[in-house]
């Protein structure tokens, strides 16, 4: 939403030397993996004590993530969920960044299209959806463009804002010196916009994924959420966990060794 | 006046406000050293960004002796995300000459560090080297030594008096502390009034090297301005 995106709060530890950096990310790994696996033993406990395929165990879903990779094309369905996210947050991160950008920048547009952001900011994504399958057809495309409709007004929103915050001191300092555009892009804009990516990105990501299940599920024949209708009218509960299992841990990678490490690369010189 | 800095400004304000300067003429020959001096507010740092190129929108005439204009600003504007070296690098496209220019002020071991992570007087010493990277033929200064603690305005002073002399360039310092004008150039302009005019336009009988003398300082001050 609007209001959430004034402050991206850059959340990188400070610098420190390497080792103690992988012993302190060793150490919550650690504490995850325990707390998982926590998790792990009420859930077979409940799933024992309840007996029904309705709430499967650990090992029922483990076996069925098995027969999915044998039998039905597991991760191929993965991937194609993969490549819709990539696709669709690519073509979001980039509109909405030349859209907030622009309107951030220049008021006159700020004005006469600030409105615009707003209405599409809160338009439910099923609408978006539904209306994209009917006006362009059940098609890739149609799928692709209604996630990005759905991601772009919240990255606009966000780059706005960074747009707004650029500062004119260093303007004023690119200009006296007389660098290129170049150097100003690379040395001066983009490093203050970096944060403001960074949020957008990870917002992003997590509205795109949800977002992709339902395009999915409404309208193309393959991919996770396509998975999920599938198992939900067989009622198959430990294939659908199987699922969003596979889907948690594609999320939790990338946010773990993309995300995150890029964000402290953009903020390493935070003292 | 060629080579030198002509300024006949007719008037200065910003956008719907009252005028900020009025009609201020003067001219500074090369390599002549002039300070600004006025109260915090009066228009010192405006005159200066108009002289730097940075604003254009004004009536009169600023006329700049050819080659590069080197500003020095309040706050010392460096980028954050880039070390001293960098920062001055990113300016005169030359990463040894960035260190050279670091080390003329006293910085090589800090050059790759974080502007964050060295004090206000150092910043000030990294922005006056990335100044001196354009090879200017002119020097800007808005209130180089404010708000520094004496040892670090004392090594910026003598820092600005070896840029001086190394580059033959002219300058122009504002300051609202009459002391530093007086140490610091070889020419006195006071801003007074609203819109400011120059109220005094006053050579400096002190010569470069008696400047340095406190007490020859202090008894030019109590001349000039009293107690």
């Amino acid at each position: 939403m609007a209001a959430d995106v004034a402050q991206p709060v850059a959340s990188g530890p400070e610098t420190r030397p390497a080792g103690r950096r992988g012993g302190a990310l060793g150490a919550r790994l650690g504490w995850t993996g325990l707390s998982l696996l926590g998790f792990g033993l009420v859930w077979a406990a409940l799933a024992a004590l309840i007996g029904s395929d309705e709430l499967p165990g650990p090992v029922a879903v483990w076996e069925a993530l098995l027969v999915q990779i044998r039998t039905d094309g597991y991760f191929g369905h993965l991937g194609a969920t993969l490549a819709r996210v990539a696709a669709a947050f690519g073509l979001a991160m980039v509109l909405g960044s030349a859209l907030g950008l622009a309107l951030g920048r220049s008021g006159a547009l700020d004005r006469a299209f600030g409105g615009w952001l707003t209405l599409f900011l809160n338009l439910p994504a099923l609408v978006t959806i539904i209306l994209c399958y009917v006006w362009f057809g059940l098609t890739e495309a149609a799928a692709l463009a209604a996630v990005a409709v759905n991601k772009i007004p919240n990255v606009a929103a966000t780059l706005r804002e960074g747009a707004r915050a650029l500062s004119r001191d260093l303007d004023e300092m690119a200009e006296v010196h007389r660098l290129s555009r170049l150097d100003r892009l690379r040395h001066v804009v983009l490093p203050q916009l970096a944060p403001f990516f960074a949020v957008a990105a990870r917002n992003g990501l997590a509205l795109v994924w949800k977002i992709v299940l339902v395009v999915e599920l409404l309208g193309r024949p393959n991919g996770v959420g396509f998975q999920l209708h599938s198992y939900f009218q067989l009622f198959d509960v430990a294939t659908i966990l199987a699922y969003a299992f596979g889907f948690i841990l594609v999320v939790q990678a990338i946010e773990l060794l993309i995300l995150e490490p890029w964000e402290r690369r953009a903020t390493h010189w935070r003292r | 006046m060629s080579g030198g800095l002509s300024v006949a400004l007719r008037q200065k304000r910003f956008a719907g406000g009252p005028p900020v300067l009025g009609e201020i003429a003067f001219e500074l020959a090369p390599g002549e050293r002039a300070a600004l001096i006025g109260p915090s507010g009066i228009g010192k740092s405006a005159l200066i960004g108009l002289i730097a190129g940075l604003d254009r929108d004004f009536e009169g005439e600023i006329r700049t002796p050819p080659g590069r204009i080197a500003m020095v600003f309040q706050t010392p504007r460096l980028l954050p995300w880039r070390t001293l070296a960098e920062n001055v690098a990113i300016v005169c496209g030359d990463p040894a000459r960035a260190r050279a220019l670091l080390a003329d002020v006293g910085l090589s071991e800090a050059a790759d560090l974080h502007p964050e992570r060295v004090s206000l007087g150092m910043q000030r010493r990294a922005a006056l080297a990335r100044a001196l990277a354009v090879d200017p033929v002119a020097i800007l200064l808005d209130e180089p030594l404010v708000s520094l603690d004496p040892a670090s305005a004392e090594a910026m002073r003598g820092l600005l008096d070896a840029a001086f002399e190394r580059t033959g360039a002219l300058g122009l310092i504002a300051t609202h502390d009459r002391r530093e004008a007086l140490i610091l150039a070889d020419r006195v302009l006071e801003f007074g009034g609203r819109p400011a005019r120059l109220v005094s336009d006053r050579r400096s009988p002190l010569s470069r090297a008696e400047r340095r003398a406190r007490g020859a300082v202090e008894a030019l001050h109590a001349d000039w301005f009293g107690g």
